[in-house]
């Protein structure tokens, strides 16, 4: 009856009790889809990363991760490929040559990371042959392709079907010099990216170079991202002399803002509660002082202080938890409809493409926010009871009855 | 022994200051199955003597013994327990929980006695089939008239079995009809179960039923007028 009695007296004064739901409602809820839109955004732009050329796991040897030569090639590379592909949870694996070097065109030159691949391969690894806006993925051309980014494309001042030169430090320490031509053209979510990189098909990449076939980094996408410590550790396990490493390892400046972001979002969602317990204690100690007789009528004819402090803090709990679910539905509501078709960001997509932030993001929140939230909701709400109740409680019943 | 001892009651206001002497040695014995009005002007210290003897307020000095226990000593949170389980109140403004409804209002007060629900919910229907709103028992307070309302007061003062109910001005917002229907109601309870009554009032129709009137004047008692004929029922 307690409890019966508590969810009444929050109905009491629907009025107020209803403006203090609304607020908690929309604070709860515009906090959730704020924190489910930068989760979206942050999601969208690991996933961009991983996707673009990151993948889940990459492999290279050691003196290649101490420089980039290419003369520190994978032992055998082409060879791991197919004992890669058997494994358990392996997707798709890519291998790549890679050479640092120069682009020019006839007006300008940039620094840049040509990328031999067998496009077939590559394609099933990451997206850039997805994100090609001109042009094909290495189509219509017969000798000398290359896809480069729009961004390089720009800087050069190149365009789809132009001529593009390559140098580059042979195994010899020659420097090769290499016409290709621009087969496609690709835009991602970071201009950085679509600066630096351009990709070769692998064979034209040999022939130039005139040595065997040489792989310096496997990329390997897994079925889920879930099993990937699993893998890893089979690969380091079979391959030693190698390093393996996850794309939280290749990009920790992605991998730590986002295990950040669980603790600053639950700092942010945080904050809102603690303005709104304001609000609610406010609510409470006019619901306590519009009630001193008949608390003080309560406690006359026996009912217990204990019982009484329990009766505002359930009554608390009790309207803090409606206005919290109500703000959880609003909020999982909003971020559920706007993930159907994503929030278009174009009018920004300059700013963010520089940091490598898709520019349609979509807004999601992992379902274990929804139960830490409403622990918090509850303790925000005794938190908030505890003044009024203690208020109650110093009533002394004899004053209560005929003063108020 | 009786019901109700006090023994040279005393309670003082603001020792320290300036002490005002509410109460100034009091010394009354009120038996069971009383009907007993306890008078006086303003300021007399009706309200005081009233808190005391329902356990509200603590005296200074003196001692108060209630069905044998001697309450004096007891800290608040055992008069707390003490009031739920040997008094009954009624109120002047009826003072229900206004979001219950009558019989969740007799039943309240045997949830806080721990009474299980078939229990609570059998002595709430007698108790105010007794006080005559069987039919209304699902209404709430908003619903019902003053007098309704003082009824379910008083089915509320005996749900928990007490010693004896103490009225303090039951009558003062009611019209005189109603009021003496109250008093009726009263009367039978006082006759059929020995129900002890004890009342603080101005009010005549009160004060010309009571068995016993104990009249305060300045912290004293003034007058105690024992009556041996009891008005009759005319109504």
């Amino acid at each position: 009856m307690i409890f019966m009695l508590a969810w009444k007296n929050v109905w009491r004064n629907k009025k107020r009790s209803l403006i203090i739901l609304t607020a908690i409602a929309l604070g709860l809820g515009c906090g959730l889809f704020a924190s489910g839109t930068m989760y979206g955004m942050w999601d969208s732009t690991v996933n961009a990363a991983i996707d673009r050329d990151l993948s889940h796991i990459q492999i290279h040897s050691e003196n290649f991760k101490k420089e980039n030569l290419i003369g520190n090639y994978i032992p055998d590379g082409l060879e791991l490929k197919p004992q890669i592909e058997k494994m358990n949870g392996v997707k798709a694996v890519s291998v790549r040559t890679i050479i640092e070097g120069m682009a020019a065109s006839a007006t300008s030159s940039s620094g840049v990371e040509i990328k031999g691949i067998i496009p077939d391969e590559e394609q099933r690894v990451t997206s850039v042959a997805a994100n090609i806006k001109e042009g094909k993925y290495f189509e219509g051309l017969s000798r000398n392709p290359v896809v480069i980014g729009r961004e390089l494309a720009k800087k050069l001042d190149l365009k789809l079907r132009s001529k593009i030169i390559l140098s580059f430090q042979g195994p010899d320490g020659n420097i090769i010099y290499a016409a290709f031509r621009i087969a496609g053209i690709f835009e991602t979510e970071s201009s950085l990216f679509d600066k630096s990189n351009v990709f070769v098909r692998q064979q034209d990449l040999f022939s130039l170079i005139g040595s065997k076939p040489i792989v310096h980094e496997i990329a390997v996408r897994l079925t889920t991202v879930q099993i990937i410590d699993q893998v890893v550790n089979k690969l380091r396990n079979k391959y030693k002399d190698l390093s393996v490493e996850t794309w939280q390892q290749l990009a920790p400046e992605l991998s730590i803002s986002y295990e950040t972001l669980d603790f600053e979002l639950n700092i942010f969602l945080g904050i809102i509660l603690f303005a709104l317990l304001f609000g609610i204690t406010n609510t409470m100690l006019m619901s306590v002082v519009e009630r001193m007789r008949e608390l003080g009528v309560l406690m006359a004819v026996g009912m217990k202080r204990i019982k009484v402090f329990t009766l505002i803090i359930f009554e608390t709990i009790m309207l803090s938890i409606t206005g919290g679910i109500i703000g959880m539905i609003l909020g999982a509501l909003s971020i559920w409809i706007t993930a159907q078709k994503g929030i278009n960001l174009s009018l920004f997509a300059q700013g963010l493409s520089s940091y490598g932030i898709s520019s349609h993001l979509f807004p999601t929140l992992p379902v274990s926010y929804y139960p830490v939230l409403f622990i918090m909701i509850i303790v925000t709400a005794v938190v908030s009871a505890v003044y009024p109740a203690i208020k109650a409680v110093r009533l002394n019943p004899a004053t209560a009855i005929r003063m108020y | 022994m009786a019901l109700i001892e006090l023994f040279d009651l005393q309670k003082t206001y603001n020792e320290a200051k300036i002490p005002v002497y509410a109460v100034k040695g009091v010394n009354l014995k009120i038996e069971k199955g009383e009907f007993t009005a306890i008078v006086g002007p303003s300021g007399s210290g009706k309200t005081t003597l009233l808190n005391m003897i329902g356990g509200l307020d603590q005296p200074t000095e003196g001692k108060i013994v209630v069905d044998g226990t001697d309450i004096s000593t007891y800290k608040p949170d055992e008069l707390i327990n003490f009031r739920l389980h040997h008094i009954g109140f009624v109120f002047q403004a009826y003072n229900l929980i206004p979001v219950l409804t009558a019989k969740e209002n007799v039943e309240f007060i045997m949830l806080l006695q721990n009474l299980s629900k078939s229990e609570r919910e059998e002595r709430a229907k007698e108790l105010l089939e007794a006080v005559g709103l069987g039919e209304r028992m699902n209404s709430r307070p908003s619903e019902l008239s003053g007098g309704q309302q003082q009824r379910v007061a008083v089915a509320r003062s005996l749900a928990s079995h007490p010693s004896f109910v103490l009225a303090d001005e039951p009558t003062a917002n009611l019209d005189s009809v109603t009021a003496e229907a109250l008093l009726d109601l009263m009367e039978d309870l006082n006759s059929k179960f020995e129900m002890t009554f004890v009342f603080s009032t101005h009010d005549s129709k009160v004060i010309k039923r009571a068995h016993r009137v104990v009249t305060l004047e300045d912290g004293k008692i003034k007058s105690d007028e024992i009556r041996k004929v009891i008005v009759k029922n005319e109504g």
